[in-house]
């Protein structure tokens, strides 16, 4: 099993004498293969993000585990660990701009990688120039540029070089492609797919797009309150939802081949 | 990036103004005090008015108060930089401390800075002023220094805390970068602009507040500065006898030296606002 | 006769590096009853055309040419002043994007509507509260959100009475803005249903919905007009244009939108090279030209025109030369 969640809860305190606790994720647990992906779909406020980064060793649960190949990442102290760990578990952020730090060239996200990997002596610049290329970028096109010299797309096509650079076994992509053009996305979703065909790495989506989690994922599993209501492969999801929640997810998402009720 | 910047900075007509009167009172004052080496020497017979050998007239000793007023401005100006540099020291570097690390840490720091942010800062000046028999320049710009941090330190504390939850950061973070290395290369850089308007209303305050204590006679006891100069009208009773080139030039200038550091910062401020939302 | 028409519109932002292209000539009719989409992805330029449409046109942005006639008026020589007095909140209504944040916390919806009302006439504020309370009730909304501040409601609730509140004196012409982007499913679809409720009870005559969600116009529209670099690229009832599109840059468009359906499992998800173009230096000849997948060589050099085909259909492109 390459990931394992189990009973992960994060509460937050509010208020110094009468302390109101306010729970973002409650008792979540799921699990992992290699080459799957899998989203955790939620609308604002389910929990979602705050699920992913305590996955990604980012915010500090309050009770539950997170187990990566069977270690429980939250013992990791020394930073070795902390490196070998995000060098297989890495993330993609939501928003291409604010996932760069904009008084830096872009050069810095990508070369910031070599931090995480072990052999010193291979060529840098002819790795990260690799990298761009397969994400289908033009080195010269995006290396000395500031980020907001360049488009979202373009942006979001770096954070992915990162990771092909890093080819870890497990990618956590917080709403990758809901910043970008529509035109372009798919372009970013067949990156996905080639790092899974390649490097069997399993991806972790966290949408609030039913539509892209029936359109990617092996499993899907939908978040409400902190909890996760419902889990399943996508069709059993659309055609069969259990709970409550679900049904009028689904039924509320606007559909291209069919029409609503009364409209 | 940096010259088209600062090219847009410069079209700004309230910083050019004030930038201006700033660093014209400041090439006054270096090059004046080499016009006149020794101000505190009597140069004259005593409560002159104005004249051409005396431009500025006479005090109590004789001493010549344009002299007096340009030597004035230059060791403000200098407690002023020394006094600010101190608390930028001391405020930025606990407030990066205290929101990077946040837990105990931040709530022990933040208890401090909240005890000193209470005290009264001139009853502190006093108490420690009235200690040191001696006080130069430097002295005095450690007791000022050591009272004005609090409000910086709270503020960079706020940036880093905003900026703490930022995805770059978590980047950096995941990168696996050390903590020292992620505040020098990710936070302090884009905490500059902040920390630089932070400087400059140090100093407007810092200049004030040697005047405040020379005025109650806590200032320095070798040299001149502003402060003194009008500590001395004061005890002459200038007011009263009208002797208004007396106490008439050090505080116009004060207030203009002080008044244009705020400018300055306001512009800044209005300046860089905009940039940050647009990128 | 069409409830607005404009006719060689040409709306430019003169910034420090240039002049910024985003409405080039465009003639566009809107007609009465029907609610228009108008798709395109983001800097194309939908926002400003329909700014421009309303002659909300404030520098950086100016009318550099063309005609706007609203309701039998010709609006666009009208100065700023009669504009706000006469024409605004009463003939046409825009209720910008994110206008949820234009509520001011501090002011209930009460007095957000009071503030409102008195711009355009002077009835007493009893008569402002039960007006809005009937309205409130036909469109059903709470009353009660009333006496509520913003941050008391849910985004939805929100912008349903940010609507509801800019159609109080029944304009004919409703232009939303991306009024569903920041907002959950189930709020969207409240808010979808109102605005066809706004049509059905005759409130307004026609509603112009921007947006770059495909999907939403199926729901709600009735005619789509697709829009790409500052230009019109087609425009067909909602049907017709999504089963049978004519122009490249529509079709790859419609096949990049992702929905949870099975059809879109099956046909899979296209994706166009290349990126929208920067509108300070657009391409020559037809601007997708670069990105276009049946690019000809006069794409390359001559801008096509808008050409009528198949009933009221409109489409750019060359692949439909104009008879003439």
């Amino acid at each position: 099993m390459l990931l394992e969640v189990k009973d992960l809860r994060k509460a937050f305190h509010v208020g110094l004498i009468r302390r109101k606790e306010i729970v973002a994720v409650d008792k979540v647990s799921f699990n992992v293969e290699p080459k799957k992906f899998i989203s955790l779909v939620g609308e604002s406020g389910s929990g979602k993000t705050t699920t992913a980064k305590m996955i990604l060793r980012l915010v500090q649960p309050t009770s539950g585990s997170v187990m990566f190949e069977g270690k429980d990442v939250w013992r990791f102290k020394k930073i070795n660990e902390l490196r070998r760990y995000w060098r297989e578990v890495h993330a993609i952020f939501q928003d291409p701009y604010a996932s760069y730090n904009p008084l830096h060239k872009i050069d810095r996200i990508l070369y910031q990688a070599f931090n995480l990997m072990e052999h010193s002596d291979t060529d840098r610049n002819k790795m990260v120039r690799e990298a761009l290329r397969e994400v289908g970028l033009r080195p010269e096109d995006v290396l000395g540029k500031y980020p907001h010299e360049l488009s979202g797309g373009q942006r979001q096509r770096i954070m992915m070089a990162r990771c092909y650079m890093l080819r870890p076994k497990l990618i956590v992509a917080d709403e990758p492609i809901s910043m970008i053009d529509a035109s372009t996305r798919a372009g970013v979703l067949k990156l996905f797919s080639k790092l899974r065909e390649e490097r069997n790495t399993s991806v972790i989506f966290i949408t609030h797009d039913l539509g892209l989690a029936y359109y990617v994922s092996d499993e899907i599993l939908i978040m409400y309150k902190g909890s996760i209501v419902e889990k399943g492969p996508p069709d059993e999801m659309m055609n069969n939802p259990q709970d409550s929640y679900t049904k009028r997810l689904r039924e509320d998402i606007p559909l291209l081949y069919g029409k609503w009720d009364g409209f | 990036m940096v010259p088209p910047i600062l090219k847009e900075l410069f079209k700004t007509k309230k910083l050019d103004i004030s930038l201006g009167i700033f660093i014209g009172m400041v090439i006054i004052s270096i090059f004046g005090s080499a016009l006149y080496p020794n101000p505190l020497a009597v140069a004259g017979p005593s409560y002159r008015p104005p004249s051409n050998a005396f431009p500025l007239g006479t005090d109590d000793r004789g001493r010549s108060l344009l002299a007096l007023l340009i030597t004035g401005i230059k060791n403000s100006l200098y407690i002023g930089v020394t006094a600010a540099l101190i608390s930028l020291a001391i405020g930025v570097t606990i407030g990066v401390i205290s929101g990077f690390k946040g837990g105990v840490t931040d709530s022990s720091l933040m208890l401090i800075t909240d005890l000193i942010l209470v005290m009264p800062a001139i009853l502190i000046m006093m108490l420690i002023a009235a200690y040191l028999k001696e006080r130069n320049p430097l002295f005095v710009s450690l007791v000022i220094g050591i009272t004005a941090w609090p409000w910086v330190a709270r503020a960079v504390r706020s940036q880093i805390m905003s900026l703490k939850s930022r995805e770059f950061m978590y980047m950096s973070k995941m990168a696996g970068l050390r903590d020292m290395r992620i505040i020098i290369e990710d936070l302090l850089p884009n905490m500059a602009s902040y920390i630089f308007m932070a400087f400059v209303l140090l100093m407007s305050g810092a200049m004030i507040a040697e005047a405040g204590l020379s005025m109650i006679g806590l200032g320095v006891t070798k040299g001149v500065t502003l402060g003194s100069v009008l500590y001395w009208a004061q005890q002459n009773d200038a007011v009263r006898r009208g002797l208004w080139w007396w106490f008439g030039p050090p505080g116009i200038c004060l207030i203009a030296l002080a008044a244009s550091l705020l400018l300055i910062s306001t512009a800044l401020d209005e300046y860089f606002s905009p940039r940050l939302k647009g990128g | 006769m069409a409830l607005l028409e404009a006719k060689g519109v040409k709306a430019y932002y003169y910034v420090r590096q240039g002049q910024v292209k985003a409405v080039d000539d465009l003639d566009l009719a809107i007609e009465r009853g029907i609610t228009l989409g108008l798709a395109g992805e983001s800097g194309c330029g939908k926002s400003t055309l329909v700014n421009t449409l309303m002659m909300n046109v404030k520098p950086p942005l100016h009318l550099v040419e063309g005609t706007i006639v609203l309701d039998g008026k010709v609006i666009s020589n009208m100065d700023r002043s009669t504009l706000q007095k006469n024409i605004w909140g009463v003939l046409v209504s825009l209720v910008p994007q994110s206008a949820l944040n234009a509520l001011m916390p501090t002011m209930s919806i009460e007095g957000f509507v009071k503030d409102v009302i008195r711009h355009h006439m002077s009835v007493p504020d009893s008569q402002i509260i039960s007006m809005t309370k009937k309205r409130f009730e036909e469109l059903n909304l709470p009353v009660e959100a009333l006496s509520m501040y913003p941050h008391e409601l849910s985004g939805g609730m929100k912008q349903r009475a940010v609507i509801a509140i800019s159609t109080l004196l029944n304009p004919k012409l409703l232009i939303v803005d991306e009024p569903t982007s920041a907002l959950d499913v189930c709020c969207q679809k409240q808010v979808l249903r109102m605005l066809i409720d706004l049509r059905k009870t005759g409130i307004t005559q026609s509603i112009v919905f921007v947006t770059h969600d495909i999907a939403v116009l199926k729901q709600i529209a009735d005619w789509i007009t697709i829009m790409y670099a500052g230009k019109i690229v087609e425009s067909a009832p909602t049907d017709d244009l999504l089963n049978d599109s004519k122009h490249p840059y529509t079709f790859s468009l419609i096949n990049a939108v992702v929905t949870p359906e099975p059809e879109v499992r099956k046909r899979g998800l296209t994706s166009i090279p290349g990126e929208p173009p920067n509108l300070l230096d657009p391409p020559k000849g037809c601007r997708f030209h670069p990105r276009c997948p049946k690019v000809m060589d006069v794409c390359r050099s001559v801008e096509p025109t808008l050409v009528k085909i198949e009933g009221n259909r409109i489409v750019s492109c060359h692949l439909f030369p104009s008879e003439s």
